[in-house]
């Protein structure tokens, strides 16, 4: 990517950004620019949105698209649930499936189910299963082991 | 750091295994508890090594048919129809084995009992598996509280 960085003197502050598709790296500036570096950009049927992390119950990898589930709103985000996982770095997101990751703190209930599984309540009322590859990992997050 | 963090599929085939494994031990141990207290009250006090191989080996077969055809239903949350379907042809499966082995020398009564014994088995074990993972539900359920105290924002 070209950088131009010129110094001006007078006249107003302005930032140009061109781009051919919106990577991540590009959201990433879209959203420091915005003004919010807690704020997540994404796509609804009804054009581009702004949310924050902690609307987000779970996000699920469908066809390669991300789709970020909040109380109210499907959203399509950018990049893959594992480039979610290394930008946030936050350890209340947790891989819970091969396709799906799950907000700890919005979840309400937990269900242990045969063959070592974890059945989650979101706060929506979802349920979503964390899969056995994953539930010993899940179990060590919540003891504080990871 | 993706491998140490996955389960490969040899690890999850291996957790598989050892859950037949564990399964067969634990019927196997049921079986002869069965077989021996049978011995017992007819007066013999010796076990035919030949019944415990074939015991052992029908366990294992079992532990196969009811965790690839039968969904491990002595371990599931619900009793549907596939679960009390497999708890039929297990116990049939055992008892077939234990007439053509002639565990119990073809008498009848002790043979039936046997079947009943096996029904009171699985339903043991199904309870057992049920209270466990109430206990788990609650720690889970703790442990969640505790960690979103700890990162709530």
């Amino acid at each position: 990517m070209k950088i131009d960085i010129k110094q001006i003197t007078e006249g107003e502050e302005s930032v140009v950004i061109r781009y051919r598709k919106l990577t991540p790296p590009i959201n990433k500036i879209l959203t420091v620019l915005s003004g919010d570096d807690n704020r997540l950009r994404g796509k609804t049927d009804d054009g581009e949105v702004f949310f924050t992390p902690d609307e987000i119950l779970y996000l699920e990898s469908v066809d390669d698209k991300v789709f970020v589930y909040t109380l109210d709103r499907i959203i399509r985000i950018d990049g893959t649930l594992n480039s979610f996982m290394i930008e946030q770095a936050d350890e209340s997101f947790f891989r819970c499936s091969k396709s799906m990751v799950i907000n700890t703190l919005r979840v309400t209930a937990l269900k242990s189910l045969s063959s070592n599984r974890i059945d989650a309540t979101m706060e929506g009322g979802e349920h979503i299963i964390i899969s056995r590859r994953y539930a010993s990992d899940f179990r060590k997050l919540l003891k504080g082991d990871r | 750091m993706k491998n140490k963090k996955k389960i490969s599929l040899w690890e999850a085939y291996l957790t598989k295994e050892i859950g037949i494994e564990f399964k067969a031990c634990l019927y196997f141990f049921a079986i002869l508890f069965f077989y021996c207290v049978y011995r017992l009250v007819c007066g013999v006090y010796d076990a035919s090594i030949l019944h415990m191989t074939e015991m052992i080996f029908t366990c294992y077969i079992i532990g196969y048919i009811q965790v690839y055809l039968f969904g491990n239903f002595d371990e599931s949350e619900k009793f549907g129809g596939r679960e009390i379907t497999g708890l039929i042809v297990c116990i049939g499966l055992y008892t077939a084995v234990s007439c053509i082995g002639n565990w119990f020398d073809g008498n009848v009564s002790v043979i039936l009992g046997f079947a009943s014994y096996l029904l009171v088995v699985y339903v043991c074990v199904l309870l057992i598996y049920r209270t466990k993972r109430k206990i788990d539900d609650k720690k889970l359920n703790d442990d969640l509280k505790l960690f979103q105290a700890e990162h709530k924002k």
